[in-house]
């Protein structure tokens, strides 16, 4: 894991946005450029676009709306995943739905954010994703666990959970915080952090056929 | 027509069989042969008290076997000219049109101890008329009952003034006083008509037939009612389940579109004011008064959005069941705790199926949740409050557990205690909510939903509740309540 940690962050942190609404387009920009700290270095209006501008302009972290038309965002986080592997991808919905929040995960998103966020935990939140603390609920820990085991059995090992990444699993689908699950650990937080991280990582690899084939019909599955 | 010399003419063939089935005995034409067939059990031929052409005569007689008398031998003779028609108790056992034969009955079998009545319609073509009949019983005990034509019958005959016509005749109990008693026109063996017959014609052996009530004509016109009874109400129901299953689809269909439409737009355009309403905000100087406005905007827009999100998992037909239920009260739990000092430990059955859960029954039990949960958070003084999710047999059962300072239930302020309201709402779903607390203990709430009948059935219902309830009070003897048992 070769990850920026928090004292080597850069300066501004570049930022690049696909999003198909002219309007919601430019105040997401002008609120990412109201922070001091955060810059939009690229804002797209499709995914095709996006997967042809953000590569040129490598950013830190690429905010992906889910509903695009033509290619969803699910489908172009896992593309541009495969052609950024270091750039966080951060999905924006506007609704809470833990089913199309999972679909993102299994894509390659490293987080994801409700449109209504406050300004300040956008910040928090993005620059959380950075450090590897991508967030997650109980809800997406029990899918993640459920993910892992409904796999077949006879792969990569080095692609299974470990122990201690499926006991922080557990825990968090019991609703405990991470900062509760390191106390009962007896870890850090950042270590916490580390391997949830490393979780993701782990279902983006292993889902990325399975959710190909997924993503690739999913229409609008709105409502 | 009817002559003596015709008896003396030819006869058919000893033994053959009639043409009707009958076997036909010929009488020999000697005399002494003819004296060994006993005529003896026969009455006279009797008519009514005018004889006309083409006139029909019935003839009543009633006769009694009495009780416990075993009937050995019944044999029955007539004959009539120049038709007869017998019937007993109302039952016709034969009939024929040929005076010169004897016919032949054997009732042994059908003859039952009792009042019996046997009828004869006569019916005469012209010129002479009479019926000649003669009933020999054999009881077990020796005993014989004879029944013969004659006086003693009664007679309503065509063209007699003064008799009353009654329907159904052959089976009246008693005959109408109107009726006159039979005219005897000659003896056995005497009068217009020869003294032996050409033949006796043997009838077969009637039998009583015994119809069972399935074979009764009430029986099978009942059956029939009850099958198109049945029938009307399957049709009727299979009619109304299928349209309900129709209306049933158009409300998902109905919801998933209010569903979708209320996230397209107003949902998109809400997050976009939002949006909007944060970038003013951003451009405004930190301290301006307007910025503090728009903030608080701001958190109001988000406060309806969130409460939009629940109206959408409500209506939407996609979260019609128990994982999707379990899924949002886990969810809703955890963010509603955050904002308190309360952790939130959920415990939930991992092997929950996806079994459908209707909208009315999660929106209640949500609610109840909710409630509970708040009570937890602004009465307990808690750390901790545990949410289970389980499945008890039919069941499902939510319990919200907190290690507050609990409270003793009989005392809690009923109109600080919004579960009342929730428990009525739970039981007219078949649901349940039982609350147990003690000072310092903390305090539990138990929700349980059935899953299985979703709708409330008759012994679900409060009514028959009540009902077992009365019958349990009646027949059991007072128990001893929980606290007076030894321990």
């Amino acid at each position: 894991m070769n990850l920026p940690a928090k004292k080597t962050l850069p300066s501004r942190l570049k930022i690049a946005l696909v999003e198909d609404q002219p309007k919601v387009r430019d105040n997401w920009c002008r609120l990412i450029n109201s922070f001091p700290d955060l810059s939009c270095i690229c804002a797209c209006k499709s995914a095709e676009e996006a997967l042809r501008v953000i590569p040129e302009v490598p950013p830190d972290v690429v905010l992906m709306d889910i509903f695009l038309p033509r290619m969803s965002g699910i489908e172009c986080t896992a593309r541009l995943k495969a052609l950024l592997p270091r750039t966080q991808i951060v999905i924006l919905t506007a609704m809470d739905d833990e089913e199309l929040i999972f679909m993102a995960l299994e894509a390659g998103a490293d987080g994801y954010l409700l449109k209504r966020t406050k300004p300040e935990d956008l910040r928090t939140a993005l620059l959380d994703v950075l450090t590897g603390g991508a967030p997650m609920t109980s809800e997406i820990a029990r899918r993640v666990i459920a993910s892992f085991r409904g796999k077949t059995p006879n792969r990569d090992t080095s692609l299974r959970l470990s122990t201690r990444e499926e006991q922080i699993l557990l825990l968090l689908t019991k609703g405990h915080s991470n900062k509760a699950i390191a106390d009962k650990l007896e870890l850090s937080v950042d270590t916490i952090c580390h391997h949830l991280k490393h979780i993701f990582e782990k279902l983006h690899v292993s889902s990325r056929t399975e959710a190909a084939i997924r993503y690739l019909n999913l229409q609008n599955p709105g409502a | 027509m009817a002559l003596l010399g015709v008896l003396l003419g030819s006869s058919p063939a000893a033994g053959a069989p009639a043409k009707d089935g009958n076997v036909v005995t010929n009488f020999p034409d000697s005399l002494a042969e003819r004296g060994s067939y006993n005529f003896g059990d026969m009455g006279s031929w009797i008519w009514g008290a005018e004889t006309r052409d083409r006139q029909t005569c019935r003839f009543w007689k009633a006769f009694e076997i009495p009780d416990g008398g075993k009937v050995l031998r019944a044999r029955l003779r007539i004959t009539g000219d120049n038709e007869y028609i017998l019937y007993l108790d109302g039952f016709e056992l034969g009939r024929d049109a040929e005076w010169r034969h004897l016919y032949e009955y054997d009732l042994t079998t059908i003859l039952t101890p009792g009042r019996h009545i046997l009828t004869v319609e006569g019916y005469n073509s012209f010129n002479e008329a009479g019926m000649i009949l003669g009933l020999r019983i054999g009881l077990a005990d020796g005993r014989v009952i004879a029944v013969k034509s004659d006086a003693s019958w009664v007679v309503g005959a065509d063209g007699v003034p003064g008799w009353e016509r009654v329907p159904d005749w052959q089976k009246m109990s008693s005959p109408p006083a109107s009726w006159p008693a039979a005219t005897v026109i000659a003896a056995c063996g005497a009068g217009p008509w020869a003294v032996s017959p050409w033949a006796v014609d043997i009838v077969p052996v009637l039998h009583r037939e015994v119809i069972p009530f399935w074979k009764s004509g009430w029986f099978e016109l009942t059956m029939l009612l009850v099958s198109a009874t049945l029938l009307i109400i399957t049709i009727y129901t299979l009619t109304q389940l299928g349209l309900r299953m129709k209306a049933q689809r158009l409300l998902q269909v109905e919801r998933a579109r209010i569903a979708r439409d209320i996230h397209d737009d107003l949902g998109m355009r809400m997050t976009e004011l939002v949006l909007q309403g944060e970038v003013v905000q951003s451009e405004l100087p930190e301290t301006s008064r307007q910025r503090l406005q728009l903030a608080q905007i701001c958190e109001d827009a988000r406060g309806a959005l969130r409460a939009m999100d629940e109206v959408l998992w409500a209506i939407n037909p996609r979260r019609d069941n128990l994982r999707e239920f379990t899924t949002y009260v886990c969810k809703y739990a955890q963010t509603f705790l955050k904002t308190t000092a309360i952790t939130c430990v959920l415990e939930v059955d991992p092997e929950l199926p996806a079994q459908s859960f209707d909208l009315p029954l999660r929106r209640t039990l949500l609610l109840a949740v909710k409630e509970s949960l708040n009570n937890a958070a602004k009465h307990s003084r808690a750390t901790e409050v545990v949410l289970q999710i389980h499945l008890r047999a039919q069941d499902l059962v939510v319990a919200v557990l907190d290690n507050g300072r609990g409270f003793e239930p009989q005392f809690a302020r009923s109109d600080r205690n919004g579960l009342t309201n929730l428990q009525q709402r739970m039981a007219e779903l078949g649901g349940q909510c039982q609350i147990a607390s003690a000072p310092g203990k903390g305090c539990r709430v138990e929700l349980v939903m059935p899953l299985l009948s979703q709708r409330r059935h008759f012994w679900t219902s409060r009514w028959f509740k009540q009902l077992t309830a009365f019958w349990a009070q009646k027949k059991l003897p007072a128990r001893p309540s929980p606290a007076q048992t030894p321990k």
